[in-house]
């Protein structure tokens, strides 16, 4: 398993929880949208991105929520975050 | 233009924990938190505001906005139990909520016009059967309340998600908008203004 799809089934993990639609979770690729694919309600999206941080121990600003519409733009956000750790 | 938004107590209850840590912060602005914090029911508080943010956002969407996720952006006012304003981008819209013991439902618009509004209950647990149900839900009602033949009438979402009424392959000039969540439903209909297409000859 390279990177990338070891960061996509960390994240397959954090938003199971809170999808609704079981097909579009079993195909989740980088153009899964959280909202209009995995029918995720936006309260839970607060959740996974709270999620996230807690996983990653990064702190999501306004900005990078703004961007968290989908699954590409999430691993961006998580990337970028963890290299500004370093 | 109409953005509406429901939320199921029951539902809600049982699977969003608004007392988790970071989340009212990662929602609300601090001045919409200091309310929130004095409030003798926070848990209605909490989602009543959420339900008018979202609301807000559809109006948002409908006026040709592009997609964001900034809850903190939209910014609340309360007037009354039911009336509130909400602030997007500069635009001001005109909230409100209906609370009851079963859901908390909102509806946004420009100027408080009469909205056209049904709130039901689901019966299916399946998100495509009850999307399928709300969309006949709204298209029976909407076809007997302006005689219109239901089988030539079609709700189609544009690019960014927002849901438009079409008669005989032809956009209405109507403004709708969707909600639902957990076992309730609910659509709001707006008459735009001007360029209505006339409907008292397609009667069948």
């Amino acid at each position: 398993m390279n990177k990338k799809e070891q960061m996509i089934s960390e994240l397959k993990l954090i938003i199971k929880p809170y999808i609704q639609d079981e097909e579009a979770f079993k195909n989740l690729n980088e153009d899964t949208d959280f909202i209009n694919d995995l029918k995720i309600n936006s309260a839970n999206l607060v959740d996974v991105i709270l999620d996230i941080e807690d996983k990653y121990d990064i702190i999501l600003d306004n900005e990078s929520m703004d961007k968290m519409l989908n699954v590409k733009a999430a691993l961006e956000v998580i990337k970028t975050k963890n290299a500004e750790k370093k | 233009m109409i953005g509406n938004d429901i939320i199921d107590i029951n539902e809600t209850r049982l699977f969003t924990n608004w007392k988790r840590p970071g989340f009212l912060q990662k929602i609300f602005t601090e001045s919409e938190q200091e309310i929130i914090h004095a409030s003798k029911d926070p848990f209605t508080l909490v989602w009543r505001l959420w339900s008018m943010k979202e609301s807000a956002y559809k109006v948002y969407m409908q006026r040709g906005g592009s997609h964001f996720f900034s809850p903190t952006k939209i910014k609340c006012m309360l007037i009354s139990h039911q009336k509130g304003e909400v602030t997007i981008n500069s635009t001001t819209l005109n909230t409100n909520t209906t609370i009851n013991s079963n859901y908390i439902f909102s509806t946004a618009t420009i100027n408080n016009p009469d909205i056209d509004t049904c709130i039901f209950q689901l019966t299916e647990n399946n998100c495509k059967q009850q999307s399928n149900f709300i969309h006949k839900q709204v298209l029976n009602n909407f076809a007997k309340n302006n005689s219109l033949n239901c089988a030539e009438l079609l709700i189609q979402k544009t690019k960014t998600g927002v849901p438009t009424l079409h008669y005989k392959n032809k956009l209405l000039d109507k403004s709708i908008s969707i909600t639902h969540h957990g076992n309730y439903a609910a659509y709001s209909i707006l008459e735009s203004s001007g360029n209505n297409i006339t409907t008292q000859n397609n009667k069948t």
